[in-house]
């Protein structure tokens, strides 16, 4: 052994492993660079799935109260996300565009009598499968779809990339206004104000594009969601016999002995356009909705501040004069615009359907 | 003749010949190079012989040369082998060339700031062509040049080279562990992943700590930039890695190996009389040149260190990253970079100004004045039985202090929080929750339960369906109501009932994971008694599902999380008024997306 001198004792010896040792340095770097572009994609697909991982976690935590823990919505709370709609899939695309182009052929010049005759069969054919397509989406139509216009991005006049459209909706929320969602979403970004990083927003808009099926959505996947998007500009116009947002209490109690109450129409209203059960639901932000009737009467009625109240008086001054009186424990969140947007027969039916609500 | 005053280079061709003419320029050039050496030298340096011409041209670039007049021209033979030094100062300078160069390679991709230093990384990573090597080559390096420094350090005392006249070479020396191992830990923060928040917080906190507490407070405020690390610390930690540590760290190598030449290295002590120091006078026949003998060797280790560490980058490591920097979630078990746990573990021992702050200065200290303190003049072991005694014993204490610094070490945590985590912990130090790596087509959708395991082999389907009727109508009616409620409200999972169904034993990994579950509970029977698991697998995307592990056991009489035993050495139950036990609940949940490869993928 002799540890003693340089481990390699002669120079030669040296040169040669030192020479080896480079050359395999350069054959290792070589074979390293050569896999770069793979390397650099597995780990793109990797941290794209941790990226959905870690996006479904705070999905879960943060998303799902108001969107469904599956994303399919909540009605009269939030729009689904698992959605044809969001991804912008058309259902009736083959038949438009087959028609279109089969409309073009017949209106072009030269095209012979027959082969007209030939094109208007298979016209009528497919108006009745575009028919058959927008019946079956029926439940969906229900819920705020329209096949016609099947693209949320198209419809909003967004002009970038689903992606953006997710990240800046999750960036600044969505305000409340006059006929649109009675809940505002919050802004999530910490540089609107939110909680969430802008990491935390990518996970979560990789997660929420993970629901994509490209071609693959189906008419089920449509009718599961359970709730549309509300277009601000589709709905809104004045009500003819409004109540009225400044009627003083008194002037509609007295005309509302007019008119009979239909609690089926007044759960409708009240799960369904005025979507009061996106407040009124767990106690939480608002009064929940069960055992409304046993509060009024046994509680707020006892309250000093109400002194000579009925029921019904109450609860028609709570929807259209909000702020009037405010149930303990509760902030005024309530919109005040209920008076410009129910006739009296609609306030009848919601006390009505409030009244069943023991 | 030409028109020059000089004889051109036509002229020497027409006069010699061109082959002599050339080789004579070829020549004058590489001499200019080498600042000495013609190319006759250069191959007979190379080849091992002794010098053809005379003054010793071999000697001429240390004498001319920038680069080599800081190297001795010649070393005594007994430094140049592996014993007494194993190269070991060689290779920390070796590791200060090597981390700047792929640091600077790293720099030019990093941006230190919070908000995108995550996204930097993860950018070298997926979209720099030799990113994830260089970042492996510079940790790698990091943890390496700690390791050597030490033992270089540990080395020389062990030789007694710091006796005089070598103390203040000692001195600095101390110095240079100490910026080398504060260069590793402030490299530490710069990725803003968890580990690195998480080991700065904590080594922040510990400045915190330092008397009188004026001073602590402004100490950590000027280290953080702020109550919490933000974009400010991460600012200073950045230029404390990239400026004030490596300026410190060159003026002090610079300083240190100045004193390395003047005094030379230090023979092994059996080599010369006690008291002497004769490495100066090096004899004519002890001498080995740095040209070519110490010069080949040092460019020959250069192509093998840096093979070793390519080899060990290409199949065996892999720098860490973590999820990202999240001041609001404190990862289960954080510990200090390892060259650290032993400020950690001295913590656990009490006080965290003496511990954390006195003792390890205290540490430094005694080490810095080692030389000015053990002035005996033998360098001899057999002289030297006190200090090789206090060698080992600060080598034991260390090594016993960085276990208790290990998370495993005294720190309690409620059994159930234990094991579920054990089940589902993200990738951290190298280390993950067991059910991550399950393959992820074994992951069926459903419920499973660790209680399948307390029947024999075959039996499974039975015992399960009876566990089902006891949560349906039996004794576990009221836990899995709880559960159910608790699963909805808490952790936003939509089960309205549980049905466990028995996993078969296929081979498979999941199978295996849940045995190791079960056998996890049944080994803490007292933190956990009547306890049962259970693993619910639900879809949430495709190629994305959700695991659920739970733990539901009885409540039991407690101090501080430990149970107090009763005569039997059972835990005493809570009961409710009815007599019944109280059902206690824990559970944690994790999605796994088919492309995460926390198990190796098909094929790969």
């Amino acid at each position: 052994m002799n540890l003693q001198r340089m481990l390699v004792e002669r120079i030669e010896s040296r040169i040669l492993v030192g020479t080896v040792s480079f050359l395999l340095i350069m054959v290792l770097v070589g074979w390293i660079a050569i896999n770069e572009g793979g390397r650099m994609q597995a780990f793109e697909r990797q941290y794209t799935a941790r990226s959905i991982e870690r996006g479904a976690g705070m999905f879960a935590t943060y998303c799902s109260e108001c969107h469904g823990l599956d994303g399919r919505g909540l009605t009269g709370i939030a729009p689904g996300l698992d959605s044809p709609f969001l991804f912008g899939h058309d259902f009736l695309a083959e038949a438009n565009l087959e028609t279109d182009t089969l409309t073009a052929e017949r209106d072009a010049a030269g095209t012979t009598d027959a082969r007209k005759a030939e094109i208007e069969t298979r016209l009528s054919e497919l108006v009745t499968e575009r028919q058959a397509i927008s019946t079956s989406l029926q439940t969906a139509v229900d819920r705020g779809y329209n096949p016609e216009e099947p693209s949320r991005l198209v419809n909003v006049g967004w002009g970038s990339t689903l992606y953006t459209f997710v990240f800046t909706t999750l960036v600044h929320g969505r305000p409340v206004s006059e006929s649109y969602w009675p809940r505002a979403m919050p802004a999530w970004s910490q540089t609107a104000g939110g909680s969430l990083r802008d990491d935390q927003l990518n996970d979560l808009v990789t997660f929420i594009l993970n629901w994509d099926k490209g071609e693959d959505w189906t008419v089920e996947d449509a009718n599961a969601v359970n709730q549309y998007p509300i277009e601000p500009s589709a709905s809104g116009a004045a009500l003819e016999n409004a109540v009225g947002v400044d009627t003083p209490t008194e002037t509609i109690v007295a005309e509302l002995v007019n008119y009979v109450g239909d609690p089926n129409n007044g759960q409708s209203l009240y799960n369904g356009s005025l979507a009061c059960a996106g407040c009124h639901l767990a106690g939480i932000v608002a009064p929940p909705m069960a055992g409304t009737w046993t509060r009024v009467e046994t509680e707020r009625l006892a309250d000093p501040l109400l002194a000579g109240y009925t029921g019904e008086q109450y609860l028609a001054e709570s929807i259209i004069h909000s702020a009037a009186y405010i149930a303990p424990n509760y902030q005024n969140l309530m919109p005040a615009n209920f008076g410009a947007r129910l006739s009296y027969q609609d306030l009848a039916d919601l006390v009505a359907f409030l009244e069943t609500q023991e | 003749m030409s028109v020059l005053p000089f004889p051109s280079f036509l002229d020497d061709v027409k006069e010699k010949g061109l082959r002599r003419a050339l080789y004579e320029g070829i020549n004058s050039v590489v001499e200019r190079f080498t600042a000495g050496m013609n190319v006759q030298d250069l191959r007979e340096a190379l080849r091992g012989d002794p010098p053809s011409r005379k003054p010793n041209p071999r000697l001429q670039p240390h004498a001319d040369g920038f680069w080599l007049h800081m190297r001795p021209s010649y070393f005594h033979k007994s430094v140049t082998g592996l014993y007494p030094e194993f190269r070991l100062g060689w290779l920390s300078t070796y590791f200060v060339f090597f981390e700047t160069i792929t640091g600077i390679f790293l720099m030019v991709w990093y941006t230190p700031s919070p908000q995108v230093a995550y996204a930097n990384m993860l950018a070298i990573m997926a979209n720099v062509p030799l990113g994830q090597f260089m970042r492996d080559l510079h940790r790698l390096g990091a943890e390496a040049m700690v390791l050597i420094v030490t033992l270089h350090m540990l080395r020389t005392f062990l030789t007694a080279s710091y006796k005089k006249p070598r103390e203040f070479t000692w001195f600095s020396g101390i110095m240079l562990l100490v910026f080398t191992m504060v260069l590793s830990f402030s490299g530490y923060l710069l990725p803003w992943d968890q580990l690195a928040l998480w080991a700065v917080t904590i080594g922040a906190s510990m400045v915190e700590a330092a008397p009188p507490e004026v001073v602590g407070t402004n100490l950590n405020l000027l280290l953080r930039g702020g109550p919490e690390i933000g974009a400010n610390g991460l600012l200073r930690f950045y230029l404390l890695h990239v400026l004030a540590l490596p300026a410190l760290l060159f003026v002090f190598l610079g300083v240190h190996y100045y004193k390395v030449v003047i005094h030379a290295h230090s023979l092994p002590p059996k080599e010369e009389n006690i008291g002497e120091d004769t490495a100066k006078r090096v004899p004519l026949d002890k001498r080995v040149y740095f040209i070519p003998d110490v010069l080949t060797s040092e460019i020959m280790w250069i192509g093998v260190t840096s093979l070793i560490l390519i080899i060990l980058v290409t199949w065996f490591f892999h720098a860490p990253l973590e999820s990202h920097a999240d001041p609001q979630v404190t990862p289960l078990g954080t510990t200090a970079p390892w060259y650290f746990l032993w400020v950690q573990g001295a913590l656990k021992l009490g006080d965290k100004v003496f511990w954390g702050i006195i003792f390890p200065t205290l540490y430094v200290v005694v080490l810095a004045v080692v030389p000015y303190v053990d002035t005996a003049p033998s360098r001899r072991w057999a002289h030297r039985r006190f200090q090789l005694t206090f060698a080992f014993g600060m080598i034991a204490m260390t090594v016993i202090l960085s276990y208790m610094g290990l998370s495993e070490f005294g720190v309690v945590t409620s059994a159930d929080s234990e094991i579920i985590n054990e089940m589902v912990k993200e990738p951290a130090h190298n280390h993950m929750g067991h059910i991550r790596p399950v393959p992820y087509d074994e992951l069926r959708s459903g419920m499973y339960t660790t209680r399948q395991f307390e029947a024999g082999m075959g039996e499974e389907a039975e015992v399960v369906a009876a566990f089902n009727e006891e949560i349906e109508n039996g004794e576990q009616a009221t836990a899995a109501t709880t559960l159910v409620g608790f699963l909805e409200a808490t952790h936003h999972l939509p089960v309205t009932s549980l049905n466990f169904t028995p996993l078969p034993d296929d081979g498979g990994e999941l199978y295996h994971v849940l045995e190791e579950f079960g056998m996890a509970i049944e080994a803490r029977p007292n933190e956990l008694p009547n306890a049962w698991g259970g693993v619910i697998i639900t879809d949430v995307q495709d190629g994305l599902k959700r695991i659920d592990v739970m733990i539901v056991w009885n409540d039991y009489v407690n101090e501080n999380g430990r149970p107090i035993l009763n005569e039997n050495g059972q835990p005493t139950l809570v009961r409710d008024a009815e007599g019944n036990p109280v059902w206690r609940i824990n559970n944690n949940h994790i999605f796994i997306h088919e492309n995460s490869q926390y198990f190796s993928a098909p094929g790969t």
